[in-house]
């Protein structure tokens, strides 16, 4: 009896350390909530640029999604996350897209040339794919490189049909790579805080 | 029989453990951050990392950032050691286990 409780008790250190390793590189998973947001900055700047035919919808959406962004995660920087090399690789990846992101449809909104919209959503498609399935073979994460086989996938397919199709399919992408995704990583947060509870000496 | 390997008493105390391996995959750490992940009230998670840095397995550093005061944690090359020669420990006592 006491071996089996020696040995569970080795057992519960061993995925203590574990855990806890993992804890410290887990950083994705805190940022389900900027995948929502920039989700919902997706649709609106879709629909604004659908019946509001403006050629700033993409900048002005995109440069507020960037502000609140930064807001936010300063904010949540009070729980003052550390630095690791895994977390420089990741936060390059996005905030090199959102770079690109910004100045491409920042180019194409004012240059006028926004127009294709097949193109627009195949290129957002692609990018997305790119750093969804980099931050994925980082991780080692299925489900968010399951996000980048949507997106890569949503890319080749706006290529093709007619222009309706193309943003179903492209909507489609949106609602599940970064809204339903978003929320599962939220909520994979929540359970994993709640199921390890506190740690006492 | 073979001899059974010890445990290295200051890394077995489960929070002592948990600090050590949630400071061994980042860089440093702020003492906020490690009681956000380790849910430990500020009394003993102070404790704990004393004891782990009188026995040179963590490293401190105090200062001021916009006036406030900020306390970093590093694990140092003496807590890695430690950390890796206790997983070692365990696995070889659980092998034992296991082959009993």
């Amino acid at each position: 009896m006491q071996d089996d409780t020696t040995k569970q008790e080795l057992k519960d250190r061993l995925s203590l350390i574990e855990n806890m390793i993992a804890e410290g590189r887990r950083n994705t998973e805190n940022w389900g909530w900027a995948f929502v947001l920039w989700g919902v900055a997706y649709y609106l700047a879709i629909a604004w640029s659908a019946w509001g035919h403006s050629a700033w919808a993409w900048p002005v959406t995109v440069s507020i999604a960037v502000i609140i962004t930064v807001a936010v995660a300063f904010l949540k920087a009070g729980n003052r996350r550390p630095a690791t090399t895994l977390g420089r690789a990741i936060g390059s990846i996005w905030i090199a897209l959102g770079i690109s992101m910004f100045l491409l449809f920042l180019a194409l909104g004012l240059s006028g040339r926004l127009t294709d919209r097949h193109l627009f959503a195949a290129a957002i498609s692609a990018m997305l794919g790119m750093a969804n399935g980099a931050s994925a073979l980082i991780l080692r994460w299925k489900a968010q490189f399951a996000c980048a086989v949507v997106w890569w996938v949503a890319a080749v397919a706006t290529c093709f049909g007619a222009e309706a199709q193309s943003m179903i399919v492209f909507l489609a992408a949106i609602f599940l790579c970064q809204i339903m995704f978003g929320i599962y990583g939220m909520i994979a947060k929540a359970r994993e805080r709640k199921r390890r509870g506190p740690i006492h000496a | 029989m073979p001899d059974l390997p010890e445990l290295n008493p200051v890394v077995h105390g489960r929070l002592r453990l948990a600090l050590l391996s949630l400071l061994s995959g980042v860089e440093e750490a702020e003492f906020t951050w490690l009681r956000a992940k380790t849910e430990a009230t500020d009394g003993n998670l102070g404790a704990q990392l004393l004891k782990l840095e009188g026995a040179g397995y963590v490293a401190v550093e105090k200062k001021f950032v916009l006036r406030k005061p900020q306390t970093r944690y590093r694990i140092t090359e003496a807590g890695r050691q430690a950390l890796a020669d206790y997983v070692q420990a365990l696995k070889q006592l659980l092998g034992l286990a296991i082959d009993a």
